[in-house]
């Protein structure tokens, strides 16, 4: 086990490289450039030219690239081009509030959605298995930031218990949490709910009633470990997701984050802070990638035997 | 009797799978179930066990009386003390009949704690008792192993061994030893037979290989389309059948002393639940049918001796 954990760290070496060089590519190839937004109008070409020169743009893609990897391994993110402070600043200032709302959506859905999806599946065929996957289909569909909207006018606008907007304070947190979790909720009650019902047809569980056990001690020790396997692998992947992918919560809600960062970066073109955003994002999604992998193993006997 | 069958019948949806199946065991006694597979011998195992539920049927009539009580009709919590305490389960399939994600150990001692009222230490001592009575070498290291660490043979043992941690007084084993290898076959026949003998336990063995019945049953009944066709002790079986169908089972056994390609399958298959043909349901098949047999459903007639036989033709040969 501690072997496969060390081959599959020691292989994200390689993975990192060709994830540096796609996210390097893919924000020098979009037209435009960040002189653009440093210039006013009216600026001379030699502005222009002096301006490129001392970001280092001027020279070819391939030394630029090798520059910032040079940095990067060192522990250097640059500086930013637009906003002209260091990049590392401004992930460190961005980051925590990702973190919470992403860690606290996350952990929502899952336990939500896990409830949910036992709930269905011990009742499956009844009203209430209908109730559940009906609103598991409405909460799949519905906009988050749709949601965020409706949530704030009626407990922030009309009941008046949470704040309309902002990061301060643990309630503030309360809205954008359950606006960007339902999606996740309505993926995770669907993948247990599916995976119980598959796991209850097997033969050992007609054996366990045979023994005498009683249903909700099969369902919750028994079929819900097996229907976990599957649930721990949408969790994983979504951990890279939540960070970076809550851009339109953060706009709904006037919080700041990641996603906000990234998309202000994108659109003027700030080389540095998009490739540091991006590949950190990337990075994320990998890391979650093997974390599932590693929870997985330790609860399957089958799997950890595979990797050993 | 312990447990006496009476009239089960078997409802699916609109169909009847099992029709009008009686039989009855004593304490210390093997009863031989056999049929082709759709006979309805499985669903009989699953009605005693009061699982039927579970696979989505219910009974219809007749009466399943285990030591005085009829198990139909009895509330789920008390069909729930019985079920692992006093009739326990084997099931076929020992590759899928254990919990992959757990232990082989705690799975043995689970009976034992919900039936026994055993704690964790006791009902470990008595799980590895148990395995060192099935055979199982070297008990405290497979107790930890999990199922696809070991054998199919040792899944088996397993699998017994967790019938039998609740002290039951019925064992209900539907077809223990298909999955296995020949040779593990006949090593788990004859570990059920010793349990049987030494407990007094009574065991209902619901098989289709008539050689396993051979060396094992106490009494057989023969069961085709949902019936019980013939019903005798096991020499009466083997050196007296009366019924067409069971007489074609045993040329079916294969002999040494058999030319080669003299083998004789009975013709035909066997039909769904949906499709049981009127009368006796094995007269499509039957060399010596008559009009009557189209008809009239022959029952299940008992002479002077327990040898019942449900056949219009039985005499004629």
């Amino acid at each position: 086990m501690f072997l496969f954990i060390v081959k599959r760290l020691v292989l994200l070496v390689p993975v990192f490289f060709v994830v540096s060089v796609v996210v390097f590519l893919i924000i020098h190839l979009v037209p435009g450039d960040p002189i653009d937004n440093l210039l006013r109008a009216g600026s001379s070409t030699a502005q222009r030219v002096q301006i490129a020169a001392k970001y280092g743009l001027d020279r070819s893609l391939a030394e630029q690239y090798f520059v910032w990897m040079r940095r990067l391994v060192s522990g250097d993110l640059g500086t930013s081009i637009i906003q002209g402070r260091p990049v590392g600043a401004l992930i460190a200032q961005n980051l925590p509030y990702s973190l919470q709302l992403g860690g606290a959506a996350l952990l929502f859905s899952a336990l939500t959605g896990i409830a949910a999806g036992v709930l269905a599946a011990s009742f499956h065929g009844t009203k209430l298995d209908d109730g559940i996957s009906g609103l598991i289909l409405l909460g799949s569909t519905v906009p988050s930031f749709w949601l965020g909207l409706l949530l704030i006018l009626v407990f922030a606008v009309w009941l008046g218990w949470v704040p309309i907007s902002g990061a301060r304070g643990w309630t503030s947190l309360i809205l954008p949490v359950i606006a960007t979790g339902i999606g996740g909720i309505a993926l995770v009650a669907r993948v247990t709910r599916i995976a119980m019902i598959e796991t209850a047809r097997q033969d050992f569980v007609m054996l366990l009633h045979a023994k005498g056990l009683s249903p909700a001690i099969i369902q919750v020790r028994h079929v819900l470990r097996h229907a976990l396997v599957p649930v721990v692998t949408i969790l994983a992947l979504r951990i890279g997701w939540i960070l970076g992918g809550t851009v339109t919560i953060e706009y709904v809600f006037a919080r700041p984050g990641l996603g906000s960062l990234l998309i202000r970066a994108l659109n003027q073109r700030d080389y540095p802070l998009v490739q540091a955003c991006l590949l950190m994002l990337a990075m994320a999604v990998i890391l979650g990638t093997l974390l599932g992998d590693i929870i997985q193993a330790a609860m399957d006997p089958r799997q950890r035997e595979v990797r050993s | 009797m312990l447990l006496t069958v009476d009239g089960l019948q078997i409802g699916f949806g609109a169909f009847s799978p099992v029709d009008d199946v009686a039989f009855s065991i004593d304490r210390g006694e093997i009863l031989g179930i056999v049929g082709e597979s759709g006979s309805g011998k499985s669903l009989t195992a699953t009605a005693i066990m009061g699982l039927l539920p579970r696979v989505g049927g219910r009974v219809m009539a007749g009466r399943i009386c285990f030591d005085g009580t009829d198990l139909v009709g009895l509330a789920e919590r008390q069909l729930r003390r019985l079920r692992g305490g006093r009739i326990a389960l084997i099931t076929q399939n020992p590759m899928t009949s254990l919990d992959a994600m757990m232990p082989v150990g705690p799975q043995i001692d689970q009976a034992a704690r919900l039936h026994l009222g055993l704690d964790r230490s006791a009902a470990r001592a008595r799980s590895l008792e148990l395995m060192a009575d099935l055979r199982i070498p070297d008990p405290a290291r497979v107790y930890a192993l999990y199922p696809h660490q070991l054998s199919g043979g040792m899944k088996q043992r397993i699998v017994i061994a967790m019938a039998l941690a609740g002290d039951p007084e019925l064992l209900v084993a539907d077809e223990p030893t298909t999955a296995l290898d020949v040779t593990v076959q006949a090593q788990i026949v004859q570990i059920l037979v010793e349990l049987v003998k030494r407990r007094g336990l009574a065991m209902i063995l619901i098989t289709h290989d008539m050689g396993v019945v051979a060396q094992t049953c106490d009494r057989v009944a023969v069961m085709y389309c949902g019936r019980v066709v013939e019903r005798a002790q096991v020499n009466a079986i083997f050196e007296d059948a009366r019924h067409p169908y069971t007489q074609a089972l045993i040329r079916c056994i294969p002999r040494r002393d058999m030319l080669r390609g003299s083998m004789q399958p009975i013709p035909g298959m066997v039909p769904t639940a949906a499709a049981h043909p009127a009368g006796c349901r094995f007269h499509p098949r039957c060399p010596r049918v008559s009009d009557q047999c189209r008809e009239e459903t022959p029952v299940l007639r008992t002479g002077i001796s327990d040898h019942g036989v449900a056949c219009h033709r039985a005499d004629a040969a």
